[in-house]
């Protein structure tokens, strides 16, 4: 029986040396390839559009859409960038996958290459995963060593080549034009939009640049076609989706669902809280995601759902904390994160962060006073929607939304603070 | 005409012969001024000895007179005269133009400049009337030493600047016991 | 939703879209910045990493403001600096838009909290762009109670550029100058966040010739320079606009000064010509002229002595008037102006030569010259101007291809350089005839057509053979060939770009390096011709300066005189009797020795000079002169543009030129009308231009003459920054000079047997250097030396020049560098 919860994505991450083109040709590996090769690349591209599939990086932007902006027939080489440079706190959906499945992102290369007519394409791994680095290098060299990759793959005439390139570390180059930079050599710091990689990406080329779960999820596509694509998750976010669960749950990990499942649901299938003590606060999609609390268990996790509910899907990262965490306290590490993986390039960001931190660790030392949760918000304000990119946006949600949820938590360390001070006058 | 007319005159001379004198013994004995009297300037020094002027012009920028002159130089390594980066290697009043409105000393950012009770500013020769920065100089206090020399109450500028009121302090209060104050609150803030 | 207003009465023309900026309706052509339009309206955006002339960075996020598109409000507010126009885009600024104002002071207080409170001791205090925005938009007090980043300062980052990386606001406009119009990525970001830093690779200082530019448009204190450092302030300096005396740029420039003494100049705005760059000899290079051996008074030899001592104008006038009368009267005198006048000075040289001396031995051209060199001056550059369809700064920027020939643009002329820069970047082909893949080659995106010193005219007659995509290019309406200086040393080189210009329609401009000698030619400070291009073989010409200056009919010498070369040997050979120099360095010249006899033999000699020199030191009168900042006048640029100055320093009592010679004039029963630099400029005025036609040059190239074994050809010019004595007394300048090094081919080195790191020695019958060499992309058997760098002086130690043979061996003993550093250096 098919019912909702049979994974997709994840199907094959449990068979035995999963991570191998002989496991994976066994489980329908490379089929959705054939199939597609015989198809015209704009067929493919129409499908996609079809399916409805929604960028996994946590933008949300249509897949198909993306991949109809390449002008074709401009003369210009045309890349494939895959954003594996997976960072944001508390997501590892990206690295588990090219772990356990590396092909399944592999074929999705070479059949989104083929639909946007390129013959390069790049895997941007985060430099720390040496681990994952070593087994996509792997399994890009059986890639070659089968013929689906290099020149003329499997007799279409097709000829693709795919470099895995190790990042230097930084968060701000899982941003798309940061990272296209950083690809090529340079700093990575975002870049001027317009022009955007569509017209003008890797090195000033047309250039598509897909999150892994997203390249990923091709193949299933091409297989199983967008109707079927479709029967999972909702109306307007469809699809299966990878929640990574952090935390204080009983078994954390990587669940798959379809998109719109609550987080009532994964929690029933990570074996609810651990230790039962109850949920205090949660983010939907990473730290860059406006917090939720226990009021928002059903919410259904796709795009809108979480819109709605006034944060954002992001990374579908669930980092889930209980009653012993102390809001204050997360928010200073997270901002303590942004603040040292700011890029620097426009001033909100780079000097906002470091205020922020500075005001949250007096705080927490208990050294705050009343005046600093309106100033928080004040410089929060000055950078939301002012800085260069989203890291600045990101950076502002958790104390924004911590302090809209739990104020109370703030003024008690302020309030610590002024007796202390009565008491010694 | 009356017949004491003539005496009439008198009634003011003998109304006074009873009365404190007003005439001031000066030179013989100095008039005494309000504190706030605008006298000649004086450049201050930190309590080791080191310049505070830091040649930033802005003295001469708000002299309406156009008395003063100041042109900055480098401290370096081997020959400091203040803390920090820039000193006023020339400082010139003429005090043939200054008109004592004191808007130099509110200019001052460092509070180097600052206005004595000393009023004598009279001369036979107008050079003599320029005074520079020699003149300027407070005189050296104990425990002061003469710059160029190292920065001694601290490793910057910083040191100076924010725990200068306590070096102040110390400073009025006694020199032994201040020299271990100033250290403390040197120390207290490097923390 | 789109409403079309029925009131529409501007109209909108082609390219343009209309939009709504504070409620004021204003017609913009497509792809201007808000930022820019805005401006235009009068409504300033406050901002910092923009630049007119630098591409959009939007890292400030100053400039923040409220758009609305197709009636819908963005919705954040957006950074005016990269957004460009579109139609019926509705803007609000700071001005009426509160969210615009609140992001705006937001940015201000974010910038602040980490800038230290430096104002009183910082060189941009009182003309700085965030000390003022943040009087006129900031908070008068500030929220931040927690510790500002500290960083070490000020780090010199080359010899003239101090970085202080507490100031920085990090706006990138220094790097972005570097990158893109310098082309001298030396500076970059470094680090990340917070701790995000301007800074240089280790043993890599910013060693870029427009390194000051970055200075002047940091707009914080955060670069600053050496020389200026603590200074003056910013108001207390009067601010005068003057044009640089260095090279025939002729930018305009910003001198500012207090109390009689120049504390920094800084580049003018001149869109036409510099636009608001110099190069960092023409920032930096002004302390010549307060150099303590300066001459105040006028000096005769004393006839017991043999000494110079300092004597009255009146005694000086007379001795020079009546020493240059005898010789006039007896075998003549020759007039050696040298290249650094300004046109009305060298004007009065022209008259002098002609009215009080009576002859055409008067040359400007204190370098390697040629007659064919006159020949073409007088066919091809005589007379044109920006006016007349002569080549002009933006004819090179609009140009389908530019080659240069024998010039060395980042060198010779570097606001020419950056021009070409600009060029290459949007589409123009540079092509260079040169030797080696000099970094203006690299930079200017060029393809380097390489030939040996000398080769030159046998490859431009080659080219539609061998490279028929140049000619090609060339042919393209508007292309530009640009011939420097070097190419008088090579016989049959303007010959040769004349015959390429006419087969190809190109147009030619030639670009000397210093910034009188294209007025001087002007002006007739030339053997052949008169004031205002006439010849002086003319006869109907000859009567219409004679009218003008008002002699007897026939005055005026009928035959061409002698040129520099042959003034010199007359004078040393005995056949004249006096010379009068002005501005000449007798290294400077292809055979200083012969210049050294001829001033020794000469009966009398007259030095108009500045500062002691070779000239000085044989003169029977010095007399004192101004300097350019003590006096007015113009230079005629390259481009025969009139570059107009005033005086800087008044009333030092220095006297110019064109004062001096009037009054020797007189002296010598001769009306010069030349008082001053504006009388000289009526008279010259009056006289007008008639320009000569004459046909170009036909020489043919010799053969060359292949070197034998031991020998090279040598390949020389010189460099922006060398031992140039108008760049005396600026240390902190000379540090920023490329390092002194030969440069030979790999081939050449092998066959030398030249080992990594050693030295070469490079030695004539007359002299040798020894220096470090560098392998290059040159062709083989050819040895290129800078011009007169450190201790390399081509002229004064090897007598020899671009084309010569030389002997090039390893050394066996110290370079000269070394030697030289031992001595304390030599610049």
């Amino acid at each position: 029986m098919v019912d909702s919860l049979t994974p997709v994505l994840t199907k094959r991450w449990l068979s035995p040396r999963s991570w191998t083109i002989k496991t994976y040709e066994q489980l329908e590996g490379y089929t959705a390839l054939r199939k597609a090769l015989g198809a015209h690349p704009d067929q493919i591209i129409q499908q996609c559009k079809d399916s409805g599939l929604r960028g996994r990086g946590g933008a949300g932007f249509p897949t198909g859409m993306k991949w109809g902006f390449i002008p074709q027939g401009d003369g210009k080489p045309h890349y494939l960038v895959i954003n594996a440079d997976e960072g944001e706190p508390g997501t590892c959906k990206d690295i588990p996958l090219m772990m356990a499945d590396p092909h399944s992102l592999i074929e999705g290369i070479i059949i989104t290459s083929y639909a946007i007519r390129a013959n390069f394409a790049a895997i941007y791994v985060r430099g720390e995963a040496l681990h994952c680095i070593r087994r996509l290098d792997g399994a890009v060299k059986e890639a070659y060593a089968a013929g689906y990759l290099g020149k003329d793959i499997l007799g279409s005439g097709f000829d693709l080549d795919v470099v895995v390139h190790a990042g230097a570390g930084a968060y701000i180059c899982g941003e798309e034009t940061a990272l296209l930079d950083s690809l090529e050599g340079k700093r990575g710091q975002p870049r001027l939009k317009p022009p955007f990689p569509a017209t003008a990406g890797l090195y000033a080329s047309p250039t598509v640049v897909n999150n892994v779960e997203t390249i990923a999820s091709v193949p299933f596509i091409v297989n199983g076609g967008s109707d079927w694509f479709r029967t999972m998750g909702r109306e307007r976010s469809p699809g299966p989706k990878i929640y990574s669960l952090s935390g204080h749950v009983t078994r954390p990990g990587q669940y798959e669902a379809p998109m719109g499942t609550t987080l009532r649901e994964l929690l029933e299938l990570a074996g609810g809280m651990k230790d039962g003590i109850p949920l205090k606060f949660w983010t939907p999609g990473g730290s860059s995601t406006p917090l939720f609390t226990a009021d928002h268990l059903d919410v259904p996790l796709d795009f809108e759902g979480a819109a709605e509910a006034g944060s954002m899907l992001g990374t579908t990262a669930l980092q889930i904390f209980n009653e012993t965490v102390s809001v204050p306290w997360a928010v200073m590490k997270w901002t303590e994160f942004y603040k040292h993986e700011s890029c620097g390039k426009c001033t909100p960001c780079r000097e906002g962060t470091y205020w922020l931190v500075q005001i949250l660790q007096r705080m927490v030392a208990g050294n705050g006073t009343a005046s600093d949760i309106d100033t928080l918000l004040d410089v929060c304000d000055n950078i939301l929607g002012r800085s260069f990119c989203a890291l600045g946006d990101g950076a502002v949600s958790p104390i924004t939304s911590g302090i809209k949820y739990f104020k109370d938590e703030f003024l008690a360390l302020c309030d610590k603070n002024s007796a202390v001070l009565a008491g010694a006058h | 005409m009356g017949m004491f007319d003539p005496i009439k005159g008198f009634g003011v001379t003998f109304s006074t012969m009873f009365k404190k004198v007003v005439t001031e013994e000066y030179p013989e004995v100095k008039k005494v001024t309000a504190p706030r009297f605008h006298g000649r300037h004086q450049l201050n020094r930190h309590p080791d000895g080191l310049e505070k002027c830091v040649g930033c012009e802005l003295c001469a920028w708000a002299c309406p007179a156009d008395a003063i002159f100041v042109e900055g130089g480098d401290n370096t390594d081997d020959a400091r005269y203040s803390p920090g980066e820039r000193f006023g290697a020339d400082y010139q009043i003429n005090y043939l133009r200054c008109i004592g409105c004191g808007l130099c000393i509110e200019a001052c950012p460092t509070r180097s400049l600052t206005m004595t009770n000393e009023y004598e500013l009279a001369d036979d020769d107008r050079q003599k009337l320029i005074f520079t920065k020699e003149d300027l100089l407070a005189p050296l206090l104990p425990g002061m030493e003469q710059p160029p020399h190292p920065m001694r109450l601290g490793d910057n500028e910083q040191d100076y600047y924010v725990n200068g009121p306590a070096l102040a302090r110390d400073l009025l209060a006694g020199s032994s016991q201040g020299q271990s104050n100033a250290e403390s609150a040197v120390k207290g803030a490097g923390k | 939703m789109t409403l079309a207003p029925e009131k529409s009465e501007v109209e909108v023309p082609e390219g343009h879209v209309k939009l709504v900026i504070d409620g004021f309706e204003v017609v913009a052509p497509k792809g201007e910045l808000l930022i820019r339009t805005a401006e235009r309206l009068g409504i300033v955006v406050p901002r910092f990493c923009d630049h007119p002339l630098l591409e959009p960075a939007g890292a400030c996020r100053q400039c923040l403001v409220e758009v609305e598109m197709g009636g819908r409000p963005m919705p954040k507010p957006q950074a005016s600096c990269t957004m460009t126009v579109a139609d019926g885009m509705v803007v609000k600024t700071q001005l009426t838009s509160p969210v615009a104002d609140k992001a705006q002071q937001g940015v201000m207080e974010l910038l602040l909290i980490n800038h230290p409170l430096d104002c009183p001791i910082c060189d941009k205090g009182g003309e700085c762009p965030l000390q003022n925005q943040a009087l006129k938009h900031g908070r008068s007090d500030s929220r931040f109670h927690e510790h500002k980043r500290t960083f070490p300062k000020p780090l010199p980052i080359s010899t003239q550029v101090l970085l202080d990386r507490e100031r920085c606001v990090l706006c990138q406009r220094c790097t972005r100058f570097s990158a893109q119009i310098a082309g001298d990525p030396f500076i970059e970001l470094l680090e990340r966040g917070s701790q995000q830093q301007i800074g240089v690779a280790e043993g890599k200082p910013f060693q870029s010739y427009f390194s000051g530019n970055t200075i002047q448009i940091c707009p914080v204190g955060a670069l600053t320079s050496a020389a200026y450092r603590f200074r003056a302030r910013p108001f207390d300096l009067i601010s005068t606009p003057s044009v640089c005396e260095h090279c025939s740029s002729g930018c305009a420039e910003r001198t500012d000064w207090r109390r009689g003494k120049v504390q920094r100049k800084l580049a003018g705005d001149d869109p036409e010509v510099n636009e608001e760059w110099i190069c960092d000899k023409g920032r930096f290079a002004f302390r010549y002229a307060t150099a303590g051996d300066r001459f105040t008074r006028p000096l005769v030899r004393d006839a017991e002595s043999g000494e110079l001592r300092e004597t009255s104008w009146t005694e000086a006038l007379q001795v020079a008037a009546t020493g240059l009368a005898a010789a006039r009267d007896a075998k003549g005198v020759g007039v050696l102006t040298g290249g650094r006048l300004t046109v009305e000075d060298a004007y009065a040289y022209a008259k002098f030569a002609r009215v009080a001396l009576k002859t055409n031995d008067v040359d400007f051209r204190a370098r390697a010259h040629s007659a064919e060199e006159l020949e073409f001056l007088t066919s091809t550059v005589l007379g044109t101007t920006p006016d007349n369809g002569g080549v002009t700064f933006t004819a090179i920027e609009a140009a389908p291809a530019v080659l240069c020939v024998a010039f060395e643009p980042e060198e010779e002329a570097p606001i020419v350089f950056l021009r070409l820069r600009k060029a290459a970047r949007k589409k123009t082909k540079v092509f260079h005839l040169g030797q080696y893949t000099s970094p203006a080659v690299e930079k200017t995106f060029g393809t380097l057509l390489a030939c040996v010193p000398g080769g030159e005219p046998a490859a431009l007659n080659a080219l539609e053979e061998h490279a028929a995509d140049v000619t090609e290019a060339l042919r393209g309406s508007g292309s530009v060939i640009l011939v420097g200086e070097r190419a008088a040393e090579v016989p049959g080189l303007f010959s040769a770009v004349a015959r390429l210009a006419a087969s190809t329609g190109a147009k030619v401009a030639w670009i000397p390096r210093r910034a009188g000698e294209r007025g001087a030619l002007e002006v007739g400070a030339v053997p052949n011709l008169l004031p205002g291009g006439r010849l002086v073989s003319d006869a109907a010409a000859r009567s219409e300066v004679e009218n003008a200056w008002g002699l007897v009919a026939g005055t005026l010498p009928t035959r061409a005189g002698r040129d520099t070369n042959g003034i010199l040997v007359a004078a040393a050979s005995g056949a004249l009797d006096a010379l009068v120099v002005a501005g000449v360095d007798p290294f400077d010249l292809p055979d200083p020795g012969l210049a050294q006899r001829a001033l020794e033999f000469a009966g009398f000699v007259v030095s108009l000079e500045l500062r002691p020199s070779a000239a000085t030191a044989h003169a029977d009168v010095v007399l004192p002169i101004a300097p350019a900042v003590e006096k007015s006048g113009s230079y005629l640029n390259w481009e025969g543009r009139r570059r107009d100055f005033g005086t800087t320093l008044e009333g030092t009592g220095a006297l110019p030129d064109c004062r001096v010679l009037d009054t020797l004039a007189v002296e010598m029963d001769a009306d010069l009308f030349t008082q001053t630099p504006a009388a000289a400029a009526a008279d010259l005025d009056r006289l007008g231009s008639n320009v000569a036609e004459a046909s170009a040059p036909t020489v043919s190239a010799p053969l060359l003459v292949q070197p034998t074994a031991g020998q090279a050809v040598l390949a020389t010019w010189r460099r922006m920054l060398d031992n140039g004595s108008l760049q005396d007394e600026e240390p902190n300048l000379a540090g920023t000079a490329r390092p002194v090094v030969a440069k030979v081919s790999a081939a050449t080195a092998v066959h030398l047997g030249l080992d990594l790191g050693a030295d070469i020695t490079v030695s004539t019958e007359r002299g040798s250097v020894t220096l470090p060499v560098e392998v290059a992309d040159l062709p083989d058997g050819v040895v290129w030396l800078p011009g007169n760098s450190g201790p390399v002086t081509v002229r004064r130690n090897l007598v020899a020049g671009h084309g010569s043979l030389v002997a090039v061996a390893v050394s066996d003993g110290p370079s000269a560098e070394k030697s030289a550093s031992d001595r304390g250096g030599n610049a």
